[in-house]
This record gives C-alpha cells, structure tokens and sequence, in this order.
C-alpha cells in the first residue's frame, strides 16, 4: 500500500505506467463483476461506460475550463446517470442477449461518436496540452481502492445477497420479495460509475482520446478474461487476477505484438477449461 | 428507381447473410451455444479463398466444396476438443460457452491476422453485371445469392429427410426427449457444431466474391448473423431466412440513405429493438 503511494514518486515512467495500468485493468475488472459477477448479467460492453466517461471529461475541460478531476468526477457520474434508463431497457434482455445487445450498444455508440463532427469524429477529441500524469496515477488508485471497498460491502450486504439470489435464479428471488429490477439496475449503475471515472483518467492521461481507443474491445476483453482468471463474483478475484493478467498481457504485448491477439483468445479459452472457476475459489476449495 | 435498386440490392445480400445464419442457428438451437466465432470462421474462409484464387486461379466455386469440408472438420475439432470439455454445471454452462467462443473468436481474428495481414481482399470473379431495364444486377451477387439458396435448400433437405438430420432437430426440440428415444446428444453436438461451421466456411466462400474482407471483420458477421436469427425467431429456420432479407434490405437503405459509417450500426439497432419489443421474433414459437 504504502509503495503504491510513493511509486510515482521513486520509479521510473515505464514502472510508474505500467502500475497505472494495472489499475485501470483492475478497476475495469471490479466494475464488470457486480454486474456480471454478483448480479450474473454477463456483459460485453462495460466499456460503454468507459468511453462515454472519456469523451464527457473532455468535452467539461474544454468547455468550462474546469481542474480535471472535477470534469473526471462529471464523466463519472453522467455515465452512472445514463445507466439508469440504459438499464431498464436492456436488463429486460437475459443470458446471451444481454451480453451481445451490451457489445451492440458499445459498438452503436461508437458508431455515433466517430460520425458526429462534433467529438472530433474519427480523430479523436484533444484536450489543451500538458498533462500530469501523477495526479491521474493517484485519482486511478483512488478508484481502484474504492472499487474493492465497494465490492466488500457488497459481498457482505443484503444487498450484495439479493443481487446473488437474482443471478441464481431470478423468478425465485422475485417471489421472494426481492425487487430485481431495482436491484439489477442499481448494481448495472455501480457497474457503469468505476469505468466512467476510469476513462475520465484515461483521457487526461493520454491527452486525447479516439472512439476506438475509448471503446475497445480489446481492453472489455481482457477486463473480463481478468475477472474470470481470479474467480468471477468473488471479492479478490479481479484484484489478483487483474495484476497477474496485466503482467503477462504486457509481456505478450511487448515480445510477440503480432501474435498478440490470437494468443489473449487461446489463454481465455485454455483458461475456462483448466481453470473454470477462477483462482480464488481453486484456492479456498484447497485450504477450507 | 433507385428504391427498386435498393430492394435488388438488400435482398441479394440477404441470401447469403440468410446462409451464415442458418449455420448460427443450428448451433444455437442444438446446443444454446451463442457462437462468437461464428464470423471469424466466415473471414476466414473467405481468406482462404482470396488466396487461392490469386496464387493459384481456384475460382470460389471449386473452393467451395473445399470450404465445407474445412469447416466440418475444423467445427467438429472444436467441439470434440473445447466446447466439450467446458465442467458441465447447469447455472453458468451459457456464460462460459459464451465466453470460450469469445475467446476463440479472439483466436482466429489473431491468428487470421498474423497468417494474412490486415490488408483487404477479395475475388475478382464474375466482375460484370446484368442491366434489367435500368436495374444493375451484379453477376456475382447474383451467383453468390442462387448458391446461397441452393446450399440453404440442401441444408433443410438434410435436416428434413435423413436420420442425422432428425436427430438434430429432435435434440434442438427437446433434449430430454432425444435422450429417451435413444439419440447420441454427443455426437449430435459435434455434428451440429461441425455442420454450424461448415455452413459458415461455404457462406465466407460466396462472401469473398462480393465483400472486401480482412481478418479483422468478423465480428460484424457474427453480429449480423444473431441479429438475424433473432429478427427471424430463435431455432426458425425460415424466419432466418426472412430475418437475413430484412436485414439486407435495411443494410442497402441505411448505407444509401445515411451512410456506410452509420450503417455499421443497423444490425445492432435492429437486434435490440426485436428482442425489446419481439422477443420470439417474426416466425419465432411463441414461448412464455
């Protein structure tokens, strides 16, 4: 922890960067897990909320002037905002249908952003020049940190215990008194907020941002194989499965750049069959 | 006029998306599998089949043959190696067979990249084009469109009149049924699968002669086949056929009318609207 708090500080920029990395990965990692973890709407399109928080970041700093943060905290929170009538509408959709009508959605806004002249369409939104990567270090680990604290409470909630009761079964969970929608939508809010204020940093980190940087599939991709190595719908789960994913992410990156993408696919797939429920609970079926 | 063109236009696209589909559906009817690599396997076929007619003058309608047997096989490895092997656990066996063909979509995107490059190719077969009184027919749309048709024909003769055939629709009716009436639900799978994959290699082959395609593509392929299986009704073989004309059709107006960059988005768009407001689809049974 305490290393964390002075690594800018002591390292050089690739570690500083790369432990900036890793906590976005791991943010990343934390938002989709209530949502598709504890809740068990499997999503493949969190980085909606991750772009839309870039692209709202931007377009406060531009537009007022703001410090970076505050425009960061409205990206956030307007990305949280616009969950709530996104998740009455697309959590009426189950299973498969979800998963794919929320890829839909971020490929749709995507869409939207690059053909509207106004985001600076295909090349990007930038932001005036001079960024401080420190304090975008220190905001990101501030979300991250508030990330696991939100899923510890979580998990020890009444809340966290409806949302599980909803992803085992939800008909039963409803006869039960609990209402689904708003706690499905609520957990889908909290699911939207880390990535938006994730890509609030993001955008003051790189200085600009592009639709297709801001909406990757690359990035929701590795989040998920993350959330899924460390044991989805648990508490430590994406934190370890995050820092190691990153790790040997970048290394792939850095050595074999072309063989990048087919190698991700194979780890994922040799992963949900040596590995299925993830490391944590492989580790606590072992010591209990 | 130009209507006229748009609706010749739409409905020769929609064949073929109406073959890819058809492979999509059997899938998922089988066995509730939502296939992501559906579409890498279409690119690459289609890749293949770039290649060999510029190295070698294999026209796409030699390759074809080829293109099913590649797919069978190459389907029925996957099922027989991955999908089969996945822990069978009834809450989460949808989720993590959705994620493994995510992942391996990943894969052969990867793979189809580094073995061909990002570049775009396609068949200069058939280039010319018919002139019914003022209404372009391209000569290998057209082709592509009849051989669509004649394998869909082919694929429901086989599913109609032989044992195999029957098989598969009764495990896609009614799992628990087939068992009893002693069908091998293993075996079925991997034929289902292999046959899946085969129809979607022969749908790359007609693809090649009139797409411009790169490695990179396949996932509109997949989007556009589940929008269309969802258009047209899950496990309906005819409203996948209906479903790929509608889809065709709304492809060639939103391309002319508000461009191609937006039309990206029209599968999506569509594909949430029915499943919101259609959940069975056009011709889909009507389940509660």
């Amino acid at each position: 922890m305490a290393f964390l708090i002075v690594a800018p500080h002591r390292l050089n920029g690739y570690f500083v960067n790369l432990i900036y990395i890793t906590l976005v990965y791991v943010g990343l990692a934390y938002g989709w897990n209530i949502i598709s973890g504890y809740a068990g709407y499997f999503s493949f399109g969190q980085i909606t909320f991750f772009g839309l928080g870039a692209y709202a970041t931007g377009f406060a700093i531009n537009a007022f002037h703001v410090y970076w943060m505050l425009a960061a905290l409205a990206g956030g929170i307007l990305a949280c905002a616009f969950a709530f009538p996104l998740g009455y509408v697309m959590l009426r959709l189950r299973g498969p249908f979800f998963a794919m009508g929320m890829f839909g959605m971020a490929q749709t806004v995507r869409v939207l952003i690059t053909a509207l002249p106004a985001t600076g369409a295909g090349a990007g939104l930038f932001l005036p020049p001079g960024s401080d990567v420190t304090s975008v270090y220190y905001w990101t680990l501030a979300v991250a940190l508030g990330a696991i604290a939100l899923t510890i409470w979580i998990d020890r909630s009444a809340f966290g215990l409806r949302l599980q009761a909803l992803r085992e079964d939800e008909q039963v969970a409803g006869t039960l008194a609990v209402d689904v929608t708003r706690d499905k939508i609520a957990a889908f809010a909290l699911s939207a907020l880390i990535p938006g204020l994730l890509g609030g940093g993001f955008i003051y980190f790189l200085n600009y941002i592009e639709p297709d940087a801001a909406f990757s599939s690359r990035f929701d991709l590795q989040s998920i194989v993350m959330a899924i190595l460390g044991g989805v719908g648990t508490v430590w789960g994406p934190l370890i499965g995050g820092v190691l994913m990153t790790q040997i992410s970048e290394a792939l990156w850095a050595k074999f750049p072309q063989f990048y993408l087919m190698l991700f696919g194979g780890l994922l797939v040799a992963l949900l069959i040596l590995l299925p429920h993830g490391i944590v609970p492989a580790l606590k079926r072992r010591y209990e | 006029m130009t209507v006229v063109q748009l609706v010749v236009n739409g409905l020769l696209l929609g064949g073929v998306f109406a073959l890819s589909a058809l492979g999509f559906n059997i899938i998922y009817g089988v066995m509730r599998v939502v296939n992501l690599a559906h579409g890498d396997v279409v690119v690459i076929a289609a890749m293949v089949c770039a290649l060999a007619f510029g190295a070698l003058g294999l026209n796409p309608l030699v390759l074809l043959p080829v293109a099913v047997a590649g797919g069978f096989v190459l389907g029925a490895a996957i099922h027989r190696l991955l999908l089969r092997r996945l822990p069978a656990e009834t809450a989460s066996t949808e989720a993590s067979s959705l994620t493994l063909t995510f992942g391996l979509s990943f894969f052969l995107a990867g793979g189809g990249l580094a073995l061909f490059g990002g570049s775009f190719r396609s068949v200069p077969f058939l280039t010319g084009a018919f002139d019914v009184g003022g209404i372009s027919i391209p000569q290998a749309k057209l082709l592509a469109f009849a051989l669509a048709l004649v394998l869909a024909a082919a694929l429901a003769a086989f599913l109609r009149f032989t044992a195999a055939g029957c098989a598969i629709r009764a495990t896609s009716q009614h799992l628990e049924g087939a068992l009893a009436c002693g069908v091998d639900i293993d075996r079925v799978r991997t034929l289902s699968y292999g046959l899946g994959t085969a129809v979607a290699a022969a749908a790359g082959a007609l693809m090649s002669m009139i797409y411009n395609l790169n490695p990179q593509m396949g996932v509109q392929f997949t989007v556009n086949a589940f929008a269309v299986v969802v258009i047209g009704g899950l496990g309906s073989y005819a409203g996948c056929v209906l479903g790929a004309l509608v889809l065709g059709l709304a492809n060639a107006f939103t391309s002319y009318f508000v461009g191609a960059s937006l039309a990206e988005a029209a599968p999506y768009v569509l594909f949430i609207l029915v499943s919101l407001l259609m959940p069975s689809g056009l011709l889909g049974r009507r389940t509660a």
